[in-house]
């Protein structure tokens, strides 16, 4: 078990902490108690777990986390099945992991003794459930004055829906994005991720910074409260403001632009292979006629300027996408921008995890997997910034159920082991679920079959392993 | 009333646009001094729709005003040395430098990090690029289509048997600004700690692939690559159509609700049959499944549905418009839309905060500025600069 306890420069607490300075982010000395579940809180402490953060997470043994159920290893529902998620590892590595039964008045305590010593506490959870286990910011502080505590709700922590649970479509519809988006005369279109939850995710990051830097210049900690609706609809101020100042809301436009044209989605060589064009002017109209070996439509008045070419733009479409069909997507893609025309091909995963750019920019990041789990190291999605002189830590993946109760219940809390032993006799803390659910997907040839993948590639571990190599021992 | 979190930080802001803008006005939303550097010429955004009362005008575009509340703006011309100069002069006071132009540009300035690094080794240098400052991508061009095509979310997105789909407006833009505001207070948090300064280096495509669930990891787990769904029309989950919009049912039978409980939630006596009680019928009726879900919420107000539905602890979501948006009962009793006065318009409503602190308030002290609004304090008394100098200058296109 690796001790990843970092040194809590700023809560002042010392004796359990050790030091580990080859991979202290710009975090270090930062704090969390984790009370998070799928995406939206996960994600978040994640990327500040990734810069140095402790984040210590707790779950529960009786209410599994949802995501250690299901996107198994190889679809194997057999064994430890919590230990081999992948949206567990995808949302949760660098953090330590414990384990408490918080219905038990004991299991509160130790929490308690947690935020004693901690400067942030993250959960999303509703309302209503913080209000029974005493756990809203004034209860906070009064066991840590300088507590920064961040809710992350669907609709906000306060008004009329504070206590609806939402789920990630659920906030984008509610923000006015989901009524914004779909093919044109068609109804709304949602994505097929929870996109909203990293909305929320990516806005919690930046206000626990600003808690934070708040926190280091007056010392004064406060209760964040992050409507993950509100999240969404900071980013269509384009439609709110149309229709609060216009009273106008614009039909939906599927890919197409209000001036660009061509500006879509278009087939290529292939099964469902596509790219996308967006052209901004007619000197890289011209260019797109060149490549594209298309002299006539580079002298069609239908298309000679941005104005006719958005007035004809379905004709345009319609041509045009009988051409790219001819091509590969991926070279027409560095064709087309080697003339300083935008375009980029529409990648599936395995395109996304062998991209030549990402490859170089090292977006994606192996990480170990402990031996009891059987997994190989695997790449994952890394951060969507760099910086130049404090990076991000080391890796270690997302902790087993209850890896890291000892570490941080005895070690940083100062219990023995023997309590340990009867909270688990009694529990309090576990290292498996006491009702596990492992959902078991349909075969691949299945899924394939009803559509679902695209394809399965059996030779997949070998290609992963040649381009992402175990990482370096030491 | 207490100061914004960011009360006393610096931010020198060099962005124009969506991403960037956006990024610097969270900063100063909550609180960051934001002193925004325009080209004479002005933020393209300026020319962005939409425009009150669609008035096509430089002080007009509602985007723009949305995404430049409370910043000073200075015109430079970064082409001219003298403006090169006053712009490391105004650096050298800075905490945080934001500027999105594409990775040549700076460089080509004399305004690379290394430049600026001697400037003031304490500051924090943010740059958000559509790929990145480095790798093979990094002169591609760009708008959202692009950013969602490569960055995987489009491939999942949109109907089975169509074309992939993106997002309506400018989400790629607004992650990459979230994101870059979240890096520019980690990096400036390590300057407070430390007094060093860095780069930041922001990707507006590695913005959109950082929030993927299910995808890559579908490959590297099983060596399956996911698609957009086929979206049958009994999906019980699937957007229905009422009578004034469109509902989000969740009937929970993904989380192992039994269907006895769904037949008495949603009060429709036909579905109360073995041919829809467990997912293989569902699939294999899916067609008259769908045709009674259809039918059923037709009639129904999304509203009704949804509290209702709330009020059983089934969590359906429902799809509003701008204009149901702007009469929520929710944004209201949390105080969401904002009113905010321009000169060039008078009072408008924006979106408001994304969070909020209970400590330190989210609040819009100013306007966007007009054009070179801020030239004469900044540029002139700050600086040093004397009136008949600013005319020079102006004279000479510098401002």
């Amino acid at each position: 078990m690796t001790d990843n306890v970092a040194p809590n420069r700023l809560a002042g607490r010392g004796a359990a902490d050790r030091t580990r300075p080859t991979m202290a982010g710009p975090l270090a000395g930062v704090r969390i108690i984790e009370m998070g579940q799928l995406i939206a809180i996960p994600w978040a402490m994640k990327m500040l777990a990734d810069m140095g953060a402790q984040v210590i997470r707790f779950e529960s043994c009786q209410r599994m986390e949802g995501y250690r159920g299901d996107s198994l290893y190889k679809n194997d529902v057999e064994g430890e099945t919590w230990n081999r998620g992948a949206n567990f590892y995808e949302h949760n590595r660098n953090k330590l992991g414990i384990t408490l039964d918080l219905s038990k008045a004991q299991g509160l305590d130790i929490l308690r003794e947690l935020i004693a010593v901690a400067d942030v506490f993250a959960e999303n959870f509703t309302p209503r459930v913080i209000k029974n286990f005493k756990l809203e910011y004034e209860d906070l502080r009064s066991i840590k004055p300088d507590i920064i505590m961040v809710s992350s709700t669907g609709y906000g922590y306060t008004g009329p829906w504070a206590n609806y649970g939402a789920t990630g479509p659920a906030t984008e519809g509610a923000s006015g994005l989901a009524y914004m988006t779909g093919y044109v005369d068609g109804p709304p279109v949602l994505p097929e991720i929870p996109y909203t939850d990293y909305t929320a995710g990516e806005h919690t990051v930046f206000a626990v910074m600003a808690a934070l830097v708040h926190r280091f210049r007056t010392g004064n900690g406060q209760f964040v409260d992050v409507s993950q609706t509100q999240t969404a609809a900071v980013t269509v101020p384009e439609a709110l403001m149309d229709y609060a100042a216009n009273k106008r809301i614009e039909p939906r436009m599927g890919n197409g632009h209000s001036s660009m044209a061509p500006h879509g989605c278009y087939p290529c060589q292939g099964d469902d292979r596509w790219i996308t064009i967006a052209v901004e002017n007619d000197s890289q109209w011209q260019s797109l006629c060149r490549v594209m070996g298309q002299d006539e439509w580079a002298g069609d008045s239908r298309f000679a300027d941005a104005l006719s070419r958005w007035r004809n733009r379905r004709e345009l479409d319609e041509l045009l996408g009988k051409v790219t069909a001819e091509w590969d997507a991926i070279r027409l893609t560095h064709e087309l921008q080697a003339a300083g025309v935008a375009a980029g091909a529409v990648l599936d995963a395995k395109d996304m995890l062998f991209n030549p750019h990402l490859k170089e920019r090292g977006f994606y990041e192996v990480i170990s997997h402990h031996p009891s789990t059987g997994m190989p190291p695997l790449p994952y999605a890394s951060r969507p910034w760099k910086l130049s002189l404090t990076p991000s830590v080391d890796r270690t993946a997302g902790p087993l159920m209850g890896e890291h109760n000892r570490l941080v219940l005895s070690d940083l809390l100062g219990h023995t082991v023997d309590e340990l032993a009867g909270w688990e006799e009694e529990g309090i803390i576990g290292y498996a679920p006491t009702n596990p659910r492992a959902v078991q997907r349909p075969s691949l040839d299945e899924q394939v079959r009803q559509g679902r993948m695209q394809r399965y590639e059996t030779d997949f571990e070998e290609q992963v392993a040649k381009a992402y190599p175990p990482p370096q021992a030491g | 009333m207490s100061a914004g979190a960011l009360e006393g930080v610096k931010v020198l802001d060099l962005t124009h646009h969506i991403a960037g803008p956006w990024c610097t006005k969270l900063m100063a939303d909550y609180g960051a001094e934001v002193l925004k550097v325009e080209r004479p010429g002005g933020d393209p955004a300026r020319r962005m729709p939409p425009f009150f009362h669609d008035e096509v005008d430089a002080e007009k575009s509602l985007l723009f005003h949305y995404l430049n509340t409370n910043k000073r703006g200075v015109t430079l011309n970064l082409k001219d040395r003298r403006g090169v100069r006053m712009l490391k002069e105004l650096a050298a006071d800075a905490d945080i430098l934001v500027e999105n132009f594409s990775p040549r540009v700076m460089p080509s300035l004399g305004l690379d990090f290394s430049a600026m690094h001697e400037t003031n080794p304490a500051l924090v240098m943010v740059s958000i690029s559509n790929f990145g400052q480095t790798g093979p991508y990094r002169d591609y061009r760009a708008t959202d289509i692009v950013e969602y095509a490569l960055g995987g979310l489009m491939y999942i997105f949109g109907a089975y048997d169509r074309e992939p789909l993106k997002h309506a407006l400018h989400q790629a833009q607004f992650k990459a600004g979230t994101d870059a505001a979240s890096a520019s207070l980690i990096a400036f948090y390590h300057q407070q700690l430390s007094g060093q300064g860095q780069q930041v280096d922001v990707s507006i495509h590695e913005c959109v692939a950082s929030g993927l669930r299910d995808v890559v990891n579908n490959f590297t787990y099983t060596g399956a690559v996911r698609r957009r769904q086929p979206n049958h029309s009994g999906d019980l989950t699937r957007v229905r159509a009422t009578s004034d919009g469109y509902i989000l049912p969740n009937p929970g039978v993904s989380a192992g609700i039994n269907w006895q409980l769904v037949v008495d939630h949603m009060g429709v006596p036909q579905l109360d049959d073995e041919k829809f009680s467990s997912a293989s019928a569902r699939l294999v009726n899916a067609e008259e499944l769908g045709e009674i879900l259809d039918t059923h919420f037709r009639t129904q107000q999304k509203a009704e549905v949804f509290h209702d539905a709330h009020r059983q602890r089934f969590i359906y979501g429902m799809i509003q418009s701008p204009e149901d948006a702007l009469s929520d009962p929710q944004f209201e009793a949390r105080g969401f839309f904002v009113d905010v006065d321009h000169p060039a318009t008078g009072v408008v409503k924006h979106p408001g905060p994304p969070f909020l602190m209970n400590g330190t308030p989210w609040q819009v002290r100013r306007p966007a500025p007009t054009l070179g609004q801020d030239n004469q304090e900044v540029l002139g008394q700050q600086l040093g600069n004397s009136d008949g100098e600013l005319s020079l200058m102006r004279a000479l296109g510098v401002i």
